[in-house]
């Protein structure tokens, strides 16, 4: 079978693919940490703070979280075709078409359709996943920065008082858990369904297309 | 300053003790004391009236019970007190009329405290004073007061009345007053200091002191408890108590598996303390409970874990905590991709066995 070889990914959109998921890794291991503290001690004068290393990867993987999600929305509008945010959000009839046909799809009914970046379902996830992170990002702020009163005032409005945002930001860290989960699972299981080398294009940026059904999009 | 001189109940030592214990909590210098003291004695200062709606008067019996006399005893003898019902001597109609000529003699001038909630459902029959409601009460006397305290949780943001399902419609003060400005002193029950270095600082400068975003004073609830606890070296070097009575909580380690709640609420009690014995709920081995923040009796319970419970959408009030709720989620969802995967790998098999009875 022949096949054309396509660049849809551009290096800074990998670079925010790999910061984002090892940072949320990051933050749901050291979170969950700093949630139910599994270790405990009762020595003295080791030097080991053990609570305060936590949270400080935590708070640095936050910045890199945050570094991540400014990259990506900056992308959403001028990135390349298939990075922007109209490639992919079910707002047009055409990606809402493909929004079902996707779903279809999934559920071993009906055809692939065929498209150079995401799908319409995949996207939507997608944007639903980075308005989790800047719900992550602001809650994070919030509970980080207690005592500057602007910070108080946007995290009281959006929250509620730190123990609320706590609230949140623990939820939310079970929906990106849930969402690694589907994610890697969906995207080995589209791999192996057609063979257009979807795991190994959020490394090398490229994408394979058989000659005969090239991309429809 | 004669008065104080003389005075049988407060010695002037004890009078500048208490002045100095304030201006040590609202972090302003000592040369402030002088112009406080002058301030607190002075004939033209503002009478205080004290109004209590939906409450316990645990706020008052927390002025009272302080064992250093000087506190309680600046309050109520040296700023004056005109109207306070639990406090006051008059009963019935007396009591009416102290209230309304004070009001009415003081117009503008004088501070208004309010302690306890305020009922507003079905017009706010649910809490009635001479058979005014509360309501009517504070839109009356509120609104002539040069400015208002809200003394404890309850009158500053609805406290216990207004925990789910709040049948009364209870509100705090500066849910319903728009006009005068509120300060909120909360706590279960707040700090005598809190609530007198507001009063003085008032009476000193003429304005209330600056307040974070819910109205509370910064000298005393700008910085979380867990900021300044005298168990933050314990945690932060991981050693904690697993359970009240361990060995952990007999040395003294941090309580936060015990769910303590001061990394989510802002008070000064780690530094400023109760009773003047130098006790606090953190340091006699209790977590804090987070009594100084908005909706605490639902989003701080239960006290002893670290989140509130999650409750299931569509369940009768079946609620669960936040981890195992998580938990849960993620169980169903890897149980979701399970089957997705057989299903796909079903229909290859069915697909092979097809082509292979065709052929």
């Amino acid at each position: 079978m022949d096949y054309t070889v396509k660049k849809v990914w551009s290096p800074l959109l990998r670079l925010y693919h790999w910061t984002f998921a090892i940072s949320i890794g990051t933050l749901v291991v050291t979170g969950l940490y700093i949630h139910d503290p599994w270790t405990n001690s009762t020595l003295f004068g080791t030097g080991k703070f053990t609570m305060a290393l936590f949270r400080e990867i935590h708070f640095s993987a936050g910045f890199a979280l945050m570094a991540a999600f400014i990259a990506r929305v900056y992308l959403l509008i001028f990135g390349n075709k298939e990075e922007r945010i109209l490639s992919f959000a079910p707002v047009t009839p055409a990606n809402i078409r493909n929004f079902f046909s996707t779903i279809g799809y999934y559920l071993y009914f009906g055809k692939k359709e065929h498209r150079p970046g995401h799908n319409a379902f995949a996207g939507t996830f997608y944007l639903l996943t980075l308005f989790f992170a800047l719900g992550q990002i602001l809650s994070g702020l919030y509970l980080m920065y207690p005592e500057n009163l602007s910070i108080q005032g946007m995290g009281l409005a959006l929250f509620g008082t730190q123990q609320e945002a706590r609230f949140i930001h623990h939820l939310i860290m079970w929906y990106f858990m849930l969402f690694a989960l589907v994610h890697v699972y969906i995207v080995i299981w589209n791999d192996i369904m057609d063979p257009e080398g979807l795991v190994s294009s959020i490394f090398t940026g490229r994408k394979f297309f058989e000659k005969k059904a090239g991309p429809s999009a | 300053m004669s008065r104080t001189l003389w005075d049988p109940e407060v010695s002037r030592r004890s009078f500048l003790k208490g002045c100095a214990i304030c201006c040590a909590a609202l972090g302003l210098s000592d040369d402030i004391i002088p112009k406080m003291a002058e301030a607190a004695t002075s004939k033209k200062r503002p009478p205080v009236v004290w109004l209590h709606f939906q409450e316990c008067t645990g706020c008052t019996e927390t002025l009272l019970r302080a064992s250093h006399p000087d506190v309680a005893r600046l309050i109520l003898d040296i700023i004056s007190v005109d109207y306070h019902e639990t406090l006051l001597a008059a009963a019935g109609e007396q009591a009416e009329e102290i209230l309304r000529s004070t009001v009415a003699e003081n117009s503008g001038k004088f501070v208004c405290v309010v302690e306890g909630a305020i009922p507003t459902k079905d017009n706010g029959i649910y809490c009635k004073i001479g058979g005014r409601t509360a309501l009517e009460i504070l839109n009356e006397v509120a609104p002539k007061a040069a400015a208002v305290i809200a003394i404890g949780t309850c009158a500053s943001f609805g406290g216990i009345q207004a925990a789910k399902p709040n049948p009364t419609g209870a509100k705090g003060v500066r849910d319903i007053l728009n006009t005068t400005p509120v300060v909120n002193c909360p706590g279960c029950p707040p700090n005598p200091i809190a609530f007198l270095g507001t009063v003085l600082h008032f009476l000193t400068f003429k304005r209330l002191p600056p307040t974070d975003r819910l109205g509370r004073p910064l000298f005393a609830y700008g910085r979380k408890i867990h900021d300044h606890c005298e168990r933050r070296p314990h945690f932060d070097e991981g050693r904690f108590a697993e359970q009240f009575g361990d060995c952990g909580h007999k040395n003294g380690y941090c309580l936060y598996k015990l769910g303590c709640k001061g990394p989510e609420t802002y008070s000064n009690c780690p530094a400023v303390r109760f009773n003047d014995v130098g006790v606090w709920p953190v340091y006699v081995g209790h977590g804090c409970v987070g009594c100084t923040e908005p909706n605490f009796w639902d989003t701080m319970t239960p006290f002893y874990e670290r989140l509130p419970n999650v409750s299931i959408p569509g369940g009768n009030g079946i609620n669960n905590s936040a981890e195992s709720f998580g938990k849960k989620a993620l169980g169903i969802t890897g149980a979701a991709v399970a089957i997705h995967a057989l299903a796909g790998i079903g229909k290859k098999l069915a697909q092979k066995k097809g082509e292979t009875g065709d052929e």
